[in-house]
Formats: structure tokens, C-alpha cells, sequence
């Protein structure tokens, strides 16, 4: 066990190691959200304040774009000149490049996260300020749901031509569940002002548990050398 | 002593830290080996053994099954028909094990191209929990004469160095088995000889070569035995000094 968590620890660090190096992806990601942000403000009435589900509804969409460039992105650096081939010959399990992907990318979309969200409270009045600790629940369970996927399936079509569209294609949907579910959970507590339930968060940890058990279990099948 | 457009090289001895548990005296032993991919047939009920510490040279036209061969050595593929032992032990139960016996050296260098030679080869080094991470890689870079380019990002090394590099890497945790595919292609001449020489001086330390190769005459040279591969079957299984490269060729072509 503790190799386990040593490994992944040591591919974590070397991904973000790279990333320090180019900042490649957060960089990316973070320009990406913000247009999105003021594309969506500006729309939704700028100087009007957004209230909390518009606001979330609205960071959801930065964080499913985001995320499906920083999926695409930390594979990327497996493929290039041939990197994984010299991971997947190494004494080490697949799950462990499963967990160590996984980790990086929700350090990543955390990272976008921490940068859009304040970005998007100053500029265009996102109202969270009733209901904070719900907001970072839902969106921390709904979050990890849709990165388990992401990263499963980044590894999938990171050997095809297709990459970025196709990953979009196969992510959203199967990312649904949680997204659909976290988008109703804010509703609720921003529009009707029900609190959050240990029923509800504990649903989202379900859906959480059954896509992380799901990828790491197939991760092995789908990463070709 | 011997001279590269960049830096003189001294192969010197390096030491072979690691004391593997797998001592049979034969390194691969392959019955019945076959892949399949969507139907195609790579490889058909290949049957070969070879000796701890041979240098067997494996040719072929494009599309003989040489590469996929070499994966299916790597445990990178796993065979769709037969069995495969390493080391006396089945492949398909002792994969993980098996691995931190092999090393690959591929015609692409594995590398990260953002991180310095001296940051992949520590971070390999510990993924193969080496007990003195830092003092190995600077062996390593010794010994294939980079240490002066050590803290470059890699992405601004030479075609040439970085192949030095990764057979730095492939040797990181001091395998028994080397497996090179094509490692000389795109190489200048002072290179690929480089390279030669290092794969020469880990043959002569003990350790099984199983080279994918091109080049026919080179093969004769630098391997003690030739398995040629044509469409997926071994056609040419016989010591290098029974062989001429005009007999290889035939048989590769017809």
C-alpha cells in the first residue's frame, strides 16, 4: 500500500513538475474559463447581479470545458515521443497512472477553479455568499465524478487522431448523472432555499464511488501502448 | 576512448547494483506465441529460446511482426496464443515482477521533454525503487557521457544524445534483458557507432540484447544470432557466423 501511494505520489509530482515548467494547461484552462465567464455574464445582463443557480449553472459549463482540456492535456504528455511506453514498462499498476492522472487533473480544474470563480464573483456579482458550503459540496462531489470519467477516457481516445472532439463527445454524456444531479441540488438550495440533505451529498458520493471504481477497474484495457 | 560531434565518451564500467532473484540460464523461452489484432494475424506459433546473455538481432521487412514481437518481450502486449516465460517464469502470472527485469530502448527516447536528463532518469529511477536514486543517474550520465548536459530540459538535446539518454533510462534499474527497437534510426554516423558500442559493452556485462534492426550487415556484426520474421513467421533462426547478409535478404524479400 504504501508503494502504491508512493508511486502515485512520484507521477503526481512529475506531472506537476511539467506543469510548473510550461504551465501549459492551467494557463490555457484559466483563459478559456474566463471567456466563458464573461461570454455568459455579458449575456445573462452585465452590472446585473447573477444569482446563485445561474452562477453555478454558469461555472459548471467553465469547469466541463476546462476539464476536458486539462484531460486532454496531461495525456498529451504520455504520448509525446512515446513517454508512456516507458511508464507502462515500469514495475508499477495501471491504477497507479490511473490515480496519479485523476489527482492531477482535480489539482488542475481546482486550480481554474480558485482563479474563475472570485473572477467571476467580482466582475459579474455571482452571488454565493448565502449558501457557500453547499456550493463547495455539490460542485467538489460533481467535480470528481465527471474528472473520474474524464480521465478514463482521456487515456482512451489519447491514441486516436480524433483527441479533443471525440473526448468532449463520450465525456459529457457520461458525465451526466452528476452534472444533471449537482445543477438540481444548487436549484434547490439556491431557488427554493432547501438545505442540503445527507441523502443528497450522499447520492453524489455514490455516482463518485461508482465511476472511480468503474475507470480504475478499465483503465488497464484501454491504455494502449 | 571515442570522439562524438559533441563531447568524448568513455565507456567505462558501471555497476550492476541491483541482485536480481531470477537466475535461470535461459532468458526468453516463446512455444507456440501468436497475435492477433482484429483478425489480423501478426505473429504465428513462434517457437524460440534464448540464452541468458545472448545478443540475437531480430530482422524482417515492414509489417514481419518484429516490433509487436518485441512488445509481446516487454510485456507491453500480451500474446493471443501461446506461452511465453522470461526468466523461467510464465509472463501472463509475473508481469509486474518480470518488468523490473526488462529494460526497452524504443526508436522514440520515452522521455519527458520538459524535464532535464537528470529529472526523468531520478524519477525512473525511484518508480524502480532504487535505493540510491541520485548516485545512479550520475553513474548513468557517466557513463553515456552526458553528465555535462544533465540539467538541460531534453527537449535541447541532440537525436544522438537523447538516445544516449534513453538507454540511460532503460538501464536505470540495471535489467538482465535489453530490448531495443530500432534504436539507430535517425542517427548520425558517430552516434549510431556510440550506440553500438554501449549495447556491445552491456552484452559483454552479461545481459540479454534482443535487437529489432533494419540494417542487415550491421545485425551480422553486432549480433551473435539472427531470427528473421516474415509475415508474422521465423523463417531464418541460425548463429550470425552461418549466415551472409545476401541469404537474409532473400529471405526477407521472397
Amino acid at each position: 500500500m504504501n508503494r502504491t501511494l508512493r508511486q502515485i505520489g512520484l507521477l503526481i509530482q512529475k506531472d506537476l513538475r511539467i506543469e510548473a515548467r510550461g504551465r501549459q494547461t492551467i494557463g490555457l484552462v484559466i483563459v478559456l474559463g474566463i471567456l466563458i465567464i464573461v461570454v455568459l455574464g455579458m449575456g445573462l445582463g452585465a452590472g446585473r447581479p447573477v444569482s446563485g443557480f445561474g452562477a453555478t449553472s454558469i461555472l459548471w459549463v467553465t469547469y466541463l470545458f476546462g476539464g476536458v482540456l486539462c484531460f486532454e492535456k496531461t495525456m498529451a504528455v504520455e504520448r509525446f515521443d512515446d513517454a508512456l511506453a516507458g511508464l507502462l514498462i515500469a514495475p508499477i499498476d495501471r491504477g497507479v497512472i490511473y490515480a496519479s492522472k485523476l489527482i492531477t487533473n482535480l489539482l488542475l480544474i481546482i486550480g481554474l477553479a480558485l482563479v474563475v470563480t472570485p473572477v467571476a464573483m467580482t466582475l459579474f456579482r455571482f452571488d454565493l455568499s448565502e449558501h457557500p458550503l453547499a456550493f463547495f459540496i455539490v460542485m467538489s462531489l460533481g467535480v470528481t465524478g465527471f474528472t473520474a470519467v474524464g480521465t478514463l477516457f482521456s487515456a482512451a481516445v489519447s491514441s486516436t487522431r480524433l483527441q479533443g472532439g471525440l473526448l468532449a463527445m463520450l465525456v459529457f454524456p457520461l458525465s451526466l448523472p452528476v452534472v444533471i444531479m449537482s445543477t438540481q441540488l444548487m436549484r434547490k438550495v439556491f431557488e427554493e432555499g432547501v438545505p442540503l440533505t445527507s441523502t443528497d451529498v450522499a447520492t453524489l458520493c455514490a455516482f463518485d464511488m461508482i465511476f472511480l471504481i468503474v475507470s480504475w477497474l478499465v483503465f488497464e484495457l484501454v491504455l494502449e501502448p | 576512448m571515442l570522439k562524438t560531434s559533441d563531447q568524448p565518451v568513455t565507456i567505462t564500467t558501471i555497476k550492476h547494483a541491483n541482485a536480481k532473484v531470477m537466475s535461470p540460464s535461459t532468458a526468453i523461452r516463446a512455444r507456440g506465441l501468436g497475435k492477433e489484432i482484429d483478425d489480423w494475424r501478426i505473429l504465428l506459433n513462434l517457437n524460440f529460446e534464448i540464452p541468458r546473455g545472448a545478443y540475437v538481432a531480430i530482422l524482417g521487412a515492414n509489417g514481419a511482426g518484429k516490433s509487436t514481437l518485441l512488445k509481446i518481450l516487454a510485456t507491453l502486449l500480451p500474446a493471443s496464443t501461446g506461452q511465453l516465460e522470461l526468466f523461467g517464469m510464465p509472463v501472463r502470472n509475473n508481469t509486474i515482477r518480470l518488468r523490473s527485469n526488462i529494460g526497452l530502448i524504443g526508436h522514440n527516447s520515452m522521455l519527458y521533454r520538459d524535464l532535464s536528463a537528470r529529472e526523468n532518469l531520478i524519477f525512473f529511477a525511484r518508480l524502480y525503487d532504487h535505493a540510491a536514486p541520485v548516485q545512479r543517474v550520475d553513474e548513468l550520465l557517466q557513463y553515456v557521457g552526458l553528465h555535462h548536459r544533465a540539467d538541460d530540459p531534453v527537449k535541447t538535446l541532440s537525436r544522438g544524445m537523447l538516445q544516449r539518454i534513453a538507454i540511460a533510462r532503460a538501464l536505470v534499474h540495471d535489467p538482465d534483458l535489453l530490448l531495443a527497437d530500432e534504436p539507430f534510426t535517425g542517427l548520425d554516423a558517430p552516434s549510431c557507432k556510440l550506440l553500438q558500442e554501449l549495447l556491445s559493452h552491456q552484452h559483454a556485462a552479461g545481459k540479454t540484447i534482443m535487437l529489432v534492426n533494419h540494417d542487415i550487415r550491421q545485425s551480422l556484426e553486432l549480433a551473435e544470432r539472427i531470427i528473421v520474421l516474415r509475415k508474422g513467421k521465423i523463417i531464418i533462426d541460425e548463429p550470425s557466423v552461418n549466415l551472409e547478409a545476401e541469404s537474409i535478404l532473400e529471405g526477407i524479400s521472397t
